[in-house]
């Protein structure tokens, strides 16, 4: 039951984010309030999808690649948006500390295919690489370029709790409360909030 | 041979004939139509052949595996048109779309012949619903391809993210579409009120053909 109404907040919340976003690509067609879109449509497909599974036919779907596509299209635009946000010269050095980002990646999938299947972790864990490389590599760059750090602290932010979450669902399989994975689940649902006061200040520098 | 193929050959015939006597962007528009009915063709294939592999059954495989297969079939020959011909924005755009119509057609078609067609608030449904749900999809891919164009890597992983997008967009619509009562209403009336929402405060805004 909780996971149904975790669910049902995420997507009320994202929702109210898709019209946010919605609003600023109808009254401005920015690039960048359009992957903000898609990163938040994406998401909230996913988990309808995930919400309607268990509603209609209450169970999770039995595949899972619909839900997975998704939240890759997700990761996907992230990504992208961050690409976009930050200058080519910023994107084009190159540097050591980013890598940690990459190892931390690797390194978390391979625990986590102890659980899980290869070939999903594997896509994850790319993504989520790609992801914390560009994100600490932004963060060198923090005194030059200050329009970009709330949305890259908002990327790093999600990351984090994403790993958490995946980290606690592979010791607490309980469904109430006690268990961690909700508290990780709500805390990145609130997160999904900063990204359009990040993606604001980055727009309108 | 079954049906399926029969009303294949019977519905693309004249599209072949006329495709030999056209040439430039009528002949392009045609032979997009046809390769979303070819796709639909194959889709039906693929999709029966993943179920079998997978051991679910037909509800399971309507919304956890056609809408997988299928938005990847209808991206093929648009991926062979941008990777053999590197065309512009709008004619990958305007042919996102007609893959995606010819698609609907030949589905609706099967349909028809399937259930057949003295139910008029049926077959009201299906055009409007399923068949404008395709439609919805590549304009879905349309309008993010209009975004992401300009960079070669955008293009690239941004395709792929788009199909991610309208993959689950479709799956949801087969969920819901394969309920009853007000859930079936509903999942049947989002495509139209999408492509409205659009028409509607986007249209200017994108300028896709």
């Amino acid at each position: 039951m909780i996971e149904r109404i975790e669910n049902a907040l995420q997507i009320a919340v994202l929702l109210a984010c898709v019209s946010v976003s919605l609003y600023r690509v109808a009254a401005g067609r920015s690039r960048m309030w359009t992957l903000l879109f898609f990163f938040y449509g994406s998401w909230v497909l996913g988990d309808i999808y995930w919400l309607a599974c268990l509603i209609f036919f209450d169970q999770t779907p039995q595949i899972s690649v619909v839900s997975d596509l998704s939240w890759y299209a997700s990761y996907i635009f992230l990504y992208m948006l961050l690409r976009h946000a930050a200058p080519p010269e910023t994107a084009g050095r190159k540097r050591v500390l980013p890598w940690t980002g990459v190892l931390f990646a690797v390194g978390m999938a391979a625990f986590f295919m102890q659980w899980g299947k290869i070939v999903s972790n594997l896509i994850y864990a790319s993504l989520m690489a790609l992801l914390l490389y560009s994100v600490i590599s932004r963060f060198q760059d923090r005194k030059k370029y200050t329009a970009q750090q709330p949305l890259c602290i908002a990327v790093l932010v999600f990351c984090l709790l994403e790993y958490a979450m995946w980290t606690s669902s592979c010791f607490f399989w309980s469904e109430g409360p006690e268990n961690p994975y909700y508290w990780f689940d709500f805390l990145l649902t609130v997160s999904f909030v900063f990204f359009l006061p990040a993606t604001k200040k980055k727009v309108a520098e | 041979m079954n049906s399926m193929e029969n009303i294949y050959v019977c519905l693309v015939a004249p599209f072949i004939l006329a495709i030999l006597c056209l040439k430039g962007e009528g002949r392009k528009g045609l032979l997009f139509l046809l390769a979303g009915m070819t796709s639909c063709l194959l889709s039906g294939y693929v999709s029966a052949f993943a179920a079998g592999l997978a051991g679910t059954d037909l509800l399971t495989s309507s919304h956890e595996i056609a809408p997988v297969v299928e938005e990847v079939m209808k991206s093929l020959p648009l991926l062979f048109y941008i990777l053999i011909y590197e065309p512009d924005k709008k004619s990958v755009i305007s042919g996102t779309l007609r893959v995606a119509v010819g698609f609907a057609t030949f589905e609706n078609v099967c349909f028809l012949t399937s259930y057949g067609t003295s139910d008029l608030l049926r077959l009201m449904i299906r055009g409007f619903g399923t068949g404008a749900m395709h439609v919805v999809c590549g304009m879905i891919v349309a309008v993010g391809l209009f975004f992401i164009w300009d960079r070669t890597w955008l293009r690239a992983v941004g395709s792929f993210a788009l199909l991610g997008f309208v993959t689950t967009f479709h799956a949801i619509f087969n969920v819901f579409v394969n309920q009853t009562g007000a859930v079936f209403w509903i999942g049947s009336a989002i495509p139209v009120t999408m492509m409205l929402t659009y028409l509607l405060f986007f249209r200017r805004k994108t300028d896709l053909a």
